[in-house]
């Protein structure tokens, strides 16, 4: 663990609070919006000492401790290893598009709707870096909030529902995350992730304390069958809302299998194996097939969802690297390409104040940038080689491969699947007969703003992943290795894995070139 | 055979094929859209000058040794090795001119049947696209390589059937041909992933030399087989094949350019680029055999009844990329690979003649192509004569020289039966090659032209000038020329592919070079009959036996398997019932219990009515049903 001298992580958190601090001030809606962009920017910028981030390394950097209740075992404790690095700037990232592709969208409450949006990302970066119990806890709490207004209040006609929903079956999960994280300060005496790591526990406490935290985080990923809060929430949500949960919102849940349920409780977390194993696979399958009988674009894109974090908690509960990688490359792509495809809904939606297939057809002939980006974005999502989400779903697929054959076989369907009902969706609205559409214009340049630096990654995570991989790497062997020491029971994998390296480097005589590892 | 590095002058001239298409179409789709002429130009300069790093590098690696490959590492790790870059051996030097001059022969052709038309630039942008997934794959230096340009040779191609943005029929065809492909490239996925589990190396040269030393028998069958299901989608053969024939929704030279050196030919491209491997498994040879044999002979039934000009051909080349696999599926490695250098040039030059009378008559039925005096425009007649003559296999056209070599390698087999089937199949396409023909040449009577718009339209356009009509004409002369000179240069590229190496002294069949032309002659004799003769009916024998031309007319009912396996099990079933399942059930459970609990709650506030009798009631009632309690237990 390396001590920072300078609190980035802290920066990084509450910067948009203070954000949120000038905005009451604030009168005129544009320099609002001017205002709320600038701060992501900078945000953004912030991140930019993580590139100091020590990929040799292991353990934690940047960490800050400050004792908090020196009694209860308190304290105000951040780090971020790989697996934060990545979820962290993904969020940061998201920030200054969300807030330009609600420039316009958002009509009412300007000023409440960007607070709302500060708030949100500070509460997700947050749980992305605390490494005390309770400070994750406040966090993972905190980001309700916000969240909830931003569908009550600028949600679609069934918003109160909607966001009804999405607040108790979230809030109904996190309560067992209490009583969890209870028991284990019981336990363990302190409230500090590491340290409780270190600890063992007996296997009936960590029977029960999986099964606490495991459903708290299988609601928020969601897998099936606690999915039903996810396509009623997408459907409502305003665009940046939508964007923001699938984003980052779903990836806590998978964040919290890696960093609570496999290093706190390895036996339970290798007994419920299967379990976990086989509602993934019945959550790709299921997702892909409901999918395919959507009329509304924005539930089609839900359920794909479901279908694709399906895979994220497939990988982890393989147990090995490839599976962890994957699962971690899954989180960042259907970050990026779910959140440009609810993008594109919600510009789209600007112009035909519907998200019913139906009355969105014939795009291709008028807006043809629009499609363009449509089209990467779908085949993004049905895992095209070359583009993002490949690289992610050929991990895991190699993952369950190595492990066991059948499971492999189980979720080939699921891939088919996402080519055929995303495939339909780009037909549609490519091909159909335009009942609208030559009225619409295509893309402005704010639009071109915030769909270009997601298209880029799409690009750049599919042909280069070597360097997001070379980050992640030493976390998650370490993951991976305490799992294996601890879980007790013996593991089937004789052959160490060594970590994958993926560059497009060459020398000049044009040979392989091996990386320094 | 270690390969060598390339020298500066190879490094350029390959990277300038693979690289100059992409440049073009990121150039022509962002940048020179709005201005078709330049868009064009673009195009055919970057399409022009692979062409002759192409022919270049063929000519410069005549007599070569040594395979030469550049490659990148993408990947590595776990005992796994992933490159990316290009291998120059013969066969990939050969497809490469093949696809370079097929590709740029269809976008000069192109400049006048696309004419006018508010897309053209687009159109050419997307068969710039098209040429670069092509030209990558084919000098791919591994599989992973080779997958990502494999499904982006798909992507293109479904981009440019649909091209037409008012056709739907024409968008749910490259639907079809990408979700069938798809369905096959999943095997072949699965395949690479078996490879890279199981050995750890996927490039070319690794697995020609070391798979059959280094892998199980079973793991080489099964890995080799998978891959063969890529094949199967992308090559259209049987099951998958029903996707090609609605291709044709797209442009025309669009399937001239998919129907004979991209898209499908990737397909016989990949087993002979494999061949090495598939030797080290004869259980995967023989089912790249069987049904290499059943694709052809059930495509030429179909071609037997089919009315529609670009229809004939589609199954036409269903049939001859099965019987390539036949001459690969039989060990015949020469034979495949020459039969689809042959019939790139003519499939292409039939498609592209094709082109110019449904430009013409704004028609593809070749019945009413025939009545409006289609046999009056000299040219295309004469090629698409020249061509058909050259698939059928008539001497001396390059078809004959290629079809006797994979006969040849079928007459090795030890069961006749597989050379029989693959003369039954070559005279099933004399039958149906002469029947278009004879009916084009010999119309019953002639009418004026139907109606634009009718029965019409793939390429339905007004205003045709001789400048069009010859920037049409041209390609096809090249063509033809090439449809004959290929015929003799059979021994030239024979020992080319062979590495120079003295060829094998085989056996030669003079019987069954006499066999097989006695059996084209009577395919096209029985065409005379029923088509060409003064007075013919102009009704196949099919035509009375209804049963026989149902099936073959519906494709052997297979499109309609599969629309019923679509509509009732995966959309009816599966879809409709996980949704119904997720609103009612799932769902329906979560708001009934929050329901339960709001009711229950409501139940409770009954009692807090604040009224004092009902709380003094109610605490007399529980307090007796407590003393009840303790007085009973």
């Amino acid at each position: 663990m390396s001590q920072s001298t300078w609190p980035i992580l802290s920066f990084l958190i509450f910067f948009p609070v203070a954000g949120c601090l000038v905005l009451p001030f604030l009168k005129e809606e544009k320099t609002i919006r001017l205002f709320t962009l600038v701060v992501g920017l900078v945000e953004a910028a912030l991140c930019l000492p993580l590139f100091n981030f020590d990929m040799t390394q292991q353990g934690y950097q940047f960490v800050e401790r400050a004792e908090w209740v020196k009694d209860w075992g308190l304290s105000y404790y951040l780090g971020m290893d790989g697996i934060s690095l990545l979820m962290v700037l993904l969020t940061a990232l998201l920030l200054p598009l969300c807030v330009l592709c609600s420039w316009s969208y958002i009509s009412k409450r300007v000023k409440e709707f960007h607070f709302s949006l500060l708030m949100m990302t500070s509460a997700c970066i947050g749980v992305f870096l605390a490494l005390d119990f309770v400070l994750f806890y406040i966090f993972w709490e905190a980001m309700l909030v916000p969240m909830f207004l931003l569908i009550a209040v600028w949600g679609g006609p069934d918003r109160r529902y909607a966001s009804l929903k999405f607040f108790l079956y979230t809030l109904a999960g996190s309560t067992l995350l209490l009583v969890a994280m209870v028991a284990f300060y019981w336990a363990g005496g302190t409230f500090s992730i590491p340290e409780l790591s270190a600890k063992t526990y007996s296997f009936k406490f960590q029977y029960w304390a999986f099964l606490a935290m495991a459903l708290a985080f299988a609601i928020k990923v969601p897998m099936f069958p606690f999915h039903t809060w996810l396509p009623a929430a997408h459907v409502e949500a305003p665009t940046a809302g939508s964007v923001l949960l699938a984003s980052v919102l779903l990836k806590m849940g998978a964040y919290g299998f890696l960093r609570f349920c496999l290093p706190l409780t390895p036996q339970a977390s290798q007994y419920f194996a299967p379990m976990m194993i086989a509602i993934s696979i019945a959550s790709i399958l299921y997702g892909g097939f409901v999918a395919l009988g959507q009329r509304d674009m924005k539930k089609l894109i839900a359920y794909s969802s479901v279908a694709h974090m399906g895979f994220v908690t497939l990988g982890i509960f393989l147990f090995s690297l490839r599976g962890f990688e994957g699962a971690l490359m899954v989180m960042l792509n259907h970050g990026i390409t779910t959140g440009g495809l609810f993008m594109l809904v919600g510009a789209i939606y600007e112009r035909s104040h519907s998200r019913e297939i139906s009355e969105n057809l014939g795009l291709g002939k008028y807006l043809p940038a629009y499609m363009f980006f449509f089209g990467l974005f779908a085949l993004s999502s049905l895992g095209f080689p070359g583009t993002n989400s490949f690289v992610g779903e050929l991990l895991v697929l190699i993952g369950a491969f190595k492990s066991n054959p059948w499971i492999g076989a189980a979720i080939v369907p699921g891939v088919m699947l996402g080519a055929a009902y995303m495939l339909r969706l780009g037909q549609k609205l490519a091909w159909g007969e335009p009942t609208k559409a030559k009225e619409w214009k295509d893309l402005n340049t704010r639009e071109w703003a915030y769909f270009v630096p997601l298209a880029i990654l799409v690009f750049y995570l599919g042909l280069a992943p070597g360097l997001t991989l070379r980050a992640i790497d030493p976390t998650l062997n370490r993951v991976l290795d305490e799992f294996r020491s601890r879980s007790g029971v013996a593991v089937t994998a004789t052959v160490p894995e060594t970590p994958l390296s993926l560059a497009l480097e060459t020398n000049a005589a044009g040979q392989a070139h091996k990386l320094p590892r | 055979m270690d390969p060598v590095a390339p020298n500066g002058n190879e490094l350029l001239l390959a990277l300038l094929a693979m690289g100059l298409p992409l440049l073009s179409f990121f150039l022509v789709f962002f940048v020179t859209r709005p201005w078709v002429n330049l868009s064009c130009a673009v195009s055919l300069v970057c399409s022009g000058l692979p062409l002759s790093a192409a022919v270049w590098l063929l000519a410069g690696h005549w007599r070569m040794e040594a395979p030469i490959l550049w490659q990148l590492t993408w990947m590595e790790g776990g005992g796994a090795l992933v490159t990316f870059g290009f291998l120059l051996d013969p066969l990939s030097l050969l497809m490469l001119v093949i696809v370079t001059a097929v590709s740029f022969l269809v976008q000069v052709y192109s400049l006048g049947y696309m004419a006018g038309d508010p897309g053209k630039a687009k159109y050419y942008a997307f068969l710039s696209l098209f040429a670069w997934s092509m030209i990558s794959l084919v000098l791919a230096s591994g599989l992973m390589q080779l997958y990502i340009f494999w499904e982006l040779v798909g992507l293109s191609s479904y981009l440019l059937i649909g091209f037409w943005h008012h056709k739907f029929s024409a968008s749910q065809a490259g639907k079809k041909a990408f979700v069938m492909t798809r369905l096959g490239d999943l095997g072949f996925f699965l395949g690479i992933i078996v490879l890279l589990l199981n050995l750890g190396d996927l490039s070319i040269l690794g697995l020609n030399q070391q798979a059959a030393a280094r892998l199980t028998p079973g793991l080489l069958t099964a890995s080799a087989l998978l891959i063969f299901c890529g094949v199967v989608g992308k090559s259209a053969q049987f099951p998958l094949l029903t996707w090609l024939p609605d291709a044709m929704e797209g442009p025309t030279p669009v399937s001239a350019l998919l129907h004979s050196a991209t898209m499908v030919a990737a397909g016989v491209y990949l087993v002979s680029r494999l061949f090495p491997f598939y030797q080290g498994s004869p259980q995967a040879l023989g089912w790249v055999l069987v049904i290499g044999t059943v694709t052809m002979l059930l495509s030429s039934t179909m071609a037997m009844v089919a009315e529609d000009i670009k229809q004939v051909w589609a199954y036409s080349t269903v049939s001859q990329l099965g019987f390539m696999l036949m001459g690969l599926g039989a060990g015949g490695y020469f034979a495949g690979v020459y039969h689809l250098a042959t019939h790139a040039a003519f499939k292409a030059l039939l498609f592209l003649c094709s082109g110019v009378f449904i430009h013409q008559y704004a028609t593809n039925d070749f019945f009413a192509m025939a009545r409006a005096g289609a046999r009056g425009l000299k040219v295309p007649m004469l090629t698409l004569t020249l061509a058909g003559a050259a698939l059928s296999g008539v001497w001396p056209l390059a078809g004959f020289f290629s079809k006797e070599t994979v006969l040849a390698a079928l007459a090795e087999l030890p069961n006749p039966a597989w050379l029989w089937l693959g003369i039954l199949g070559a005279g099933l396409t004399a039958y149906y090659t002469f029947r278009l023909l004879f009916v084009m040449w010999r119309p019953r009577r002639l009418e004026p032209p139907p109606e634009h718009g009718e029965r019409a339209g793939h390429g339905a356009h007004e205003g045709h000038g001789a400048a069009v009509y010859w920037v049409m004409a041209a390609p096809l002369l090249v063509l033809a020329a090439l449809t004959v000179l290929l015929g003799a240069a059979g021994p030239a590229l024979q020992s080319f592919l062979a590495w120079g190496r003295p060829l094998p002294a085989g056996a030669h069949h003079t019987w069954l070079v006499w066999a097989s032309v006695l059996v084209v002659a009577t395919g096209a004799g029985l065409a005379w009959l029923e088509f060409g003769r003064a007075g013919a009916a102009q009704q196949g024998f099919l035509s009375r036996m209804p049963g026989l031309w149902n099936l073959f007319a519906n494709r052997w009912y297979l499109d309609w398997l599969y629309r019923w396996l679509l509509d009732h099990v995966v959309y009816g079933l599966f879809s409709r019932l996980f949704t119904l399942n997720d609103r009612r059930v799932v769902d329906g459970g979560i708001d009934g219990f929050c329901r339960a609990t709001l009711g229950a709650g409501w139940l409770f506030s009954l009692l807090q009515s604040g009224l004092l009798q009902y709380n003094l009631f109610t605490m007399v009632l529980v307090m007796a049903l407590v003393g009840l309690y303790f007085l009973l237990v």
